[in-house]
């Protein structure tokens, strides 16, 4: 196979930061290229440098063994590069045609009138090479996130029309908001897609890029530290370049896992919301982690929301130590000692322009206060004890929580409710979007509170997350409850067997 | 060449209203010598006083990434009760005005958090109530003061206090008292989190009705106090008394560097702001400027304030 895009000995440099160290990259034609590495290893710079948002500082970008130079996306665009975000660029409120030559409307431009009739037939020829059979004039708004991702490939795939087939489709974490069943239904397309066109596929999910990429680069600070071929790499050999040691033995903690106390502290007496969940009932007990499982629209989310006091339970009761509890706003359910660890954490986690100190006890300021004072000197005791318990990496207590890595914020947010004296955390996503290290440091303090005595509900990334944390494991599917799982240390339930409950 | 890091070009960032003001006085004081007199430096910061009363508790809602319009009605109104009611009530007058102003904030408050209107829409419909209330009680005149009044229950706002005007050490008291709510108490605190991002405050059980009540109903009582420094410096209460207050009150606060976007700020910057006002106001006046003219010069110090001071990276798109 011959080389379809190279980069050599690429080298790109922020102030304080070598992003890219002297990189070497290439993508063959008709070959499928899995880019892995932690946060901050430098796979989004990469992909910036291909896709012309950043220019590099030294080395050469070869296409099809020519020296470029890209000066914007659409430069990238023009080259025959096409990049498909990991937040979806379609604009929801104009039709598939209309997003698919957003910008090249030119093409079907004679004497100042647009063609539309034209421009529908080229967008249907190119939603034919995804296998998409749907009317070019539906609104994007209309569209499955499935459909949208596909439509966008489809957009990337419309420059052979003017790149004789030569095309590179950039991949950003296309999968992270699909279902199990569109994910493989993108991947056959990508499999088959893969005669005309190169790729090149970027995820977190190691499992993912094994599957269906010909070959892996890994990247760690700014290097390549690996390439190989997908057939020969396993799961723990990329882990281990990625991180740059060996996948810890006991990835979950499970030897930590304890038996939970046998006093009921939460407990949830058919509860619904309309049109999202109904008839759900649980306990949970002192110490235990009950993990609960679904898929998208199975109602969890939602679920774990109103449990906060984030949203307004519609039928049921929540009993907190046997005493009925009115959740009406978040304050309800903090007062009663119960925590929330968003899924987005810079919206309702962290206040990202606040201090470490300021966020840690934002949860539980009186406790700081005298005379209706804060008490500064106070204050920043409580932060480094949180710091050095919780081994959060920030310069100091007075740093702003917003320029600390995704991972340390995460464990702010934990400090604020240790803080608080939360007995109940309800971790919706806890590990979502924080890189692989952190990932095992937060594993570590979802068992230090479980020893503790804390309550813990807890939704996962991945299904072999959740089976690794939990004790007890509930099972969603369109809004009710279809199953519960013991999942005790040596009698975890495999990932199959919870499935058939999910869809 | 000039090499400034990220950290030192923040700091400068945040001085340009201190510099600005020397700036101003410097200028000012060239073109004018007189203005580098004691006595004329001290007439202009007591003369700030009512500017900055209004702005000072207008900036905790700005901090909260809301806004209030009504500060000037609120004030003039203010006046009018004062005036009016300062013969039979005495110092009862004054109370009765400060709640009468409170309430009015609160009021503001209210339409704007429990009917979840924009706090600007919100503030302007009590502004337009707040005036015609004014015009209501006042039957459309000015309403004197009388001096024998003004002695007793007014000095302490427009006499002189340890041998400088009163204006002065009220401003001051008023300034060291907001800086201590800003920074030592969980109200002030809590402002500023919800400016920076209100869904972390909410998501951590703070009552934010509350405080957002609170930064509304501090803002009336603010602007009522002002209007009674008003009344006592002019002698009278009248409806249209701060009309031409609208643009400099906010001005001051933006000027002084105080983001509108919410979050980033300080009552202290509020009080640079509100003097950087005054320098102009006076500089404008020694130019021979006329009073109305001037609001073309407010108006734009007020856009190219909110040009510099607004935080970019968390909006990309105005509408």
């Amino acid at each position: 196979m011959s080389s379809h895009l190279k980069l050599r000995d690429a080298r790109k440099e922020f102030p304080g930061v070598v992003a890219l160290n002297d990189v070497n990259f290439e993508v063959r034609h008709n070959e499928i290229v899995g880019l892995v590495g932690e946060n901050g290893a430098g796979k989004s710079t990469l992909l910036k440098i291909l896709s012309g948002v950043y220019q590099l500082d030294k080395g050469e970008f070869l296409l099809s063994g020519d020296v470029i130079n890209l000066k914007s996306t659409r430069d990238a665009f023009d080259h025959g590069i096409g990049m498909v975000f990991q937040e979806q660029s379609l604009l929801l409120n104009m039709n598939i045609s209309e997003n698919m030559f957003l910008g090249r409307e030119d093409m079907f431009v004679h004497g100042g009138i647009l063609n539309k009739k034209a421009m529908f037939q080229a967008t249907e020829a190119e939603l034919e090479k995804v296998e998409l059979n749907l009317s070019p004039k539906l609104l994007c708004s209309e569209l499955t996130f499935a459909q949208r991702q596909l439509v966008e490939i489809a957009k990337a795939l419309s420059l052979e029309k003017s790149h004789g087939g030569s095309v590179v489709v950039l991949l950003d974490e296309p999968t992270s908001v699909l279902e199990k069943s569109e994910i493989d239904l993108l991947f056959r397309e990508i499999r088959k897609l893969r005669e005309r066109v190169s790729f090149i596929f970027v995820s977190h999910r190691l499992d993912e890029v094994l599957e269906v990429s010909d070959r892996i680069y890994i990247m760690r600070n700014g290097e390549v530290v690996g390439e190989m071929k997908a057939a020969d790499a396993t799961l723990s050999s990329l882990h281990k370049l990625m991180v740059g040691r060996e996948l810890h033995h006991e990835y979950y903690r499970e030897a930590r896992q304890r038996e939970p106390g046998k006093q009921v502290i939460f407990e949830a007496n058919k509860i619904g919301k309309n049109g999202m969940f109904r008839n759900v009932s649980f306990s949970l007990h002192e110490g235990e982690i009950l993990g609960i499982a679904g898929v998208i629209g199975s109602g969890r989310e939602e679920l774990a929301r109103c449990l906060a006091g984030l949203e307004i339970l519609d039928d049921g009761e929540i009993l907190v130590e046997n005493q009925a509890l009115a959740l009406s706003e978040p304050r309800n359910a903090v007062k009663k000692g119960i925590g929330y660890i968003p899924r987005d954490r810079k919206v309702e986690g962290v206040v990202n322009s606040f201090s470490v100190a300021e966020n840690i006890t934002m949860a539980s300021i009186q406790k700081i206060c005298s005379w209706g004072f804060i008490k500064k000197a106070f204050e920043e005791g409580i932060a480094e004890s949180s710091i050095k318990q919780l081994g959060i990496k920030t310069p100091g207590v007075h740093t702003r929580v917003g320029s600390l890595s995704g991972g340390n914020q995460q464990k702010v947010v934990l400090a604020k409710w240790r803080y608080a004296g939360a007995r109940i955390m309800i971790l919706d996503h806890p590990t979502r979007g924080i890189d692989v290290g952190a990932k095992e440091d937060v594993y570590e303090l979802v068992r230090d509170m479980a020893e503790e005595g804390l309550s813990i509900i807890l939704l996962a990334d991945t299904l072999e997350e959740l089976i690794g944390l939990s004790n007890r494991i509930l099972v969603m599917k369109d809004g009710n409850t279809t199953k519960e799982f013991d999942a005790s240390t040596g009698s975890k339930p495999e990932q199959v067997d919870l499935i058939p409950y999910m869809v | 060449m000039l090499n400034l890091s990220n950290k030192n070009l923040e700091f400068l960032k945040a001085q340009i209203p201190l510099i600005t003001l020397l700036s101003l006085v410097v200028i000012v004081g060239i073109s004018e010598p007189a203005f580098f007199t004691r006595s004329t430096l001290l007439v202009v910061i007591a003369d700030t006083t009512t500017l900055f009363l209004m702005s000072a508790g207008a900036t905790f809602v700005i901090l909260m990434g809301g806004i209030d319009l009504s500060v000037q009605a609120v004030a003039s109104l203010i006046s009018v009760i004062v005036a009016a009611l300062l013969p039979e009530y005495g110092f009862f007058a004054i109370l009765i005005a400060i709640l009468a102003a409170a309430l009015s904030g609160f009021s503001g408050g209210i339409a704007h958090h429990i009917l979840k209107i924009p706090s600007f829409i919100a503030t302007l419909a009590i502004s337009g109530v707040v005036a015609s209330a004014a015009f209501w009680l006042s039957d459309e005149r000015q309403i004197y003061i009388a001096p024998e009044l003004r002695d007793k229950y007014l000095s302490w706002a427009t006499g002189e206090t340890f041998g400088i005007q009163s204006e002065i050490v009220v401003s001051v008291v008023i300034l060291a008292a907001l800086l201590l709510i800003q920074l030592r108490t969980t109200f002030g605190r809590f402002v500023k989190a919800i400016g920076f991002g209100e869904q972390a405050v909410i998501a951590s059980g703070i009552h934010v009705p509350r405080i957002k009540m609170l930064a509304f109903t501090l803002s009336g009582a603010m602007a009522g106090l002002s209007g009674v420094v008003f009344a006592a410096r002019m002698s009278s209460g009248s409806p249209t008394l701060a009309n031409e207050f609208l643009l400099p009150s906010i001005a001051a606060i933006i000027v002084g560097g105080t983001a509108l976007t919410g979050g980033y700020g300080s009552i202290w910057r509020t009080f640079l702001g509100a003097l950087i006002i005054s320098v102009v106001r006076v500089g404008m006046t020694f130019v021979g400027i006329s009073v109305y003219a001037q609001q073309i010069v407010f108006g734009m110090v007020l856009v190219v304030a909110v040009a510099i001071t607004i935080d970019r990276s968390r909006i990309t798109i105005v509408k």
